[in-house]
């Protein structure tokens, strides 16, 4: 495909790293104008030298915080003239036996990979029916359809997210605006890396992971991006409501 | 939609089904993104409206019975003497047999038989004649379910047993073949405007439409571009799939 997401204005969060960045490179390369929500400063500053103020306005943000995502995203709709979509890419991960786990770690969890895409989602909404539909595409995972040993709080956000999206979906398909989710497995990121350099064993830890796919490996961040596409696109025009695995076949969902 | 010219260039597809509504959609889906396509279906009176224009040396019609497991096999050897071995193979083929609909303490077990024939078996026997070429080069299936085989609509308790059956055969089938870059996934339509559709009753038409969040009905090339989607390489990290495409109908 080229040219997929000509002249729509998107807006992604997480947008400098990962799953984020992948997706950001890529609907640029569809046609799309993007807004990139990010935290990093440093890694949203590297992004935006990359491309031109009319393919891509740059917004540090943190998506736990309300103020900063009302900003950002008023920001962003000034800058486009407008929303058309957005995709919620910003995630953590947290690995804790239930016990060693703190409160504080369990709330951020949720704070950021469930209240924040609540929060983007509300302040978006308004933009996305002024103009006339739209779509939303929220990263969810495949932990969120099937659980993951020792990451209660990541499971329950990400399934969390998955309902919230549905429910909304069904509200919001009134005024022309689709809402799906991806639910990637294991992805080549730096959160990814992270987990897996900080284990005891760490190529212990990437087989163990490696071997939970039937497809035996471990998916490019490019792979879930064609995803998201996919269903920002008006090739997905009659789905809502959904939720993709993109897991080299581990939920089969 | 957006056709892109070209993505599936030198790809070989054949399809079931494929005379009318989505099977005929989905193959000129194909053909205009390059693929040289072979197509069956009983009904195929139908081929020249559904592919007018279509050059001879991209399209394969074949007239026949996808029941009949021997006119399958010579359809496959057609199609793999014609253009090669099948790149991409979507079951399409399939009918709830709603003419013949009754409730379960009412239903007769030739009814049940035809179903799960022509939903079901279709599938796998298509799938048995690809699948020894595809565990050598790779290859994509792409399998038809239905949001009925979720939602359980009460007088088609055949065709729902038939269409679940369809997942199960897609997740085993998937799980078996990964290793060998074929990924095997299926799509559950809702409402879609076809000749099925087109003889519901205006009654049951407008139920549909209130129990669908979209609030339409959607068209034919509505499914092809999901098909397309999951037999290109931007779908090649997914497998063992059902995606639904029913404007929100049923949501899991």
């Amino acid at each position: 495909m080229s040219g997929a997401l000509k002249g729509r204005r998107i807006l992604i969060t997480g947008a400098a790293k990962g799953i984020g960045l992948a997706t950001t490179e890529r609907f640029i390369g569809e046609g799309a104008r993007v807004a990139a929500l990010d935290r990093d400063e440093a890694a949203l500053t590297a992004l935006a030298g990359r491309f031109n103020r009319s393919q891509l306005h740059p917004a540090k943000t943190d998506v736990v915080d309300p103020a900063s995502v009302a900003a950002a995203v008023a920001e962003s709709a000034a800058a486009l003239g407008g929303l058309d979509g957005i995709v919620n890419a910003a995630g953590i991960d947290l690995v804790a036996d239930i016990e060693a786990m703190a409160l504080a770690d369990w709330s951020r969890v949720l704070a950021v990979n469930l209240t924040g895409p609540m929060l983007v989602m509300q302040a978006a909404y308004p933009h996305l029916k002024t103009a006339g539909g739209g779509t939303i595409v929220n990263v969810s995972s495949g932990a969120g359809l099937s659980p993951l040993k020792h990451r209660t709080a990541y499971c329950a956000s990400k399934a969390g997210l998955q309902m919230a999206s549905k429910a909304l979906a069904m509200e919001a398909a009134e005024f022309g605006i689709r809402v799906n989710t991806v639910c990637p497995g294991a992805v080549e990121t730096e959160l990814f890396r992270s987990g897996i350099d900080t284990s005891p064993d760490p190529q212990a830890a990437y087989e163990a992971v490696r071997s939970r796919y039937a497809l035996q490996r471990i998916a490019a961040p490019d792979e879930i991006a064609a995803a998201i596409l996919w269903l920002t696109s008006a090739e997905s025009s009659y789905v809502t409501g959904t939720a993709i695995a993109v897991d080299g076949g581990r939920t089969f969902h | 939609m957006t056709a892109s010219a070209g993505r599936f260039s030198g790809k070989v597809v054949a399809i079931t089904g494929a005379a009318h509504g989505i099977g005929a959609a989905t193959a000129r889906r194909f053909l205009a993104e390059g693929a040289r396509v072979a197509v069956i279906d009983r009904e195929s009176e139908g081929f020249a409206e559904s592919f007018r224009d279509v050059p001879a040396e991209q399209l394969l019609t074949v007239a026949g019975d996808c029941t009949d497991a021997a006119v399958l096999a010579d359809f496959h050897a057609r199609a793999v003497s014609s253009f090669g071995p099948v790149d991409i193979l979507f079951n399409n083929v399939g009918q709830s047999g709603r003419e013949r609909a009754a409730q379960f303490h009412e239903s007769d077990e030739e009814v049940w038989r035809f179903v799960l024939e022509v939903s079901l078996f279709t599938a796998m026997r298509m799938s048995r004649l690809v699948v020894p070429a595809m565990r050598e080069r790779g290859g994509r299936i792409v399998n038809m379910s239905s949001d009925a085989a979720f939602v359980g609509d009460a007088g088609l308790t055949d065709y729902a047993a038939a269409k679940m059956g369809i997942i199960g055969f897609t997740r085993a089938l998937a799980r078996e073949l990964a290793a060998h870059r074929v990924t095997v996934n299926a799509v559950a339509p809702g409402a879609i405007r076809t000749r099925a559709h087109d003889r519901l009753t205006p009654a049951v038409i407008e139920k549909i439409k209130a129990t669908t969040p979209a609030g339409f009905i959607a068209e034919p090339e509505d499914v092809a571009g999901c098909v397309a989607f999951l037999a290109s390489e931007d779908a090649r990290y997914v497998t063992g799939q059902t995606l639904l495409i029913d404007g929100g109908r049923w949501m899991i």
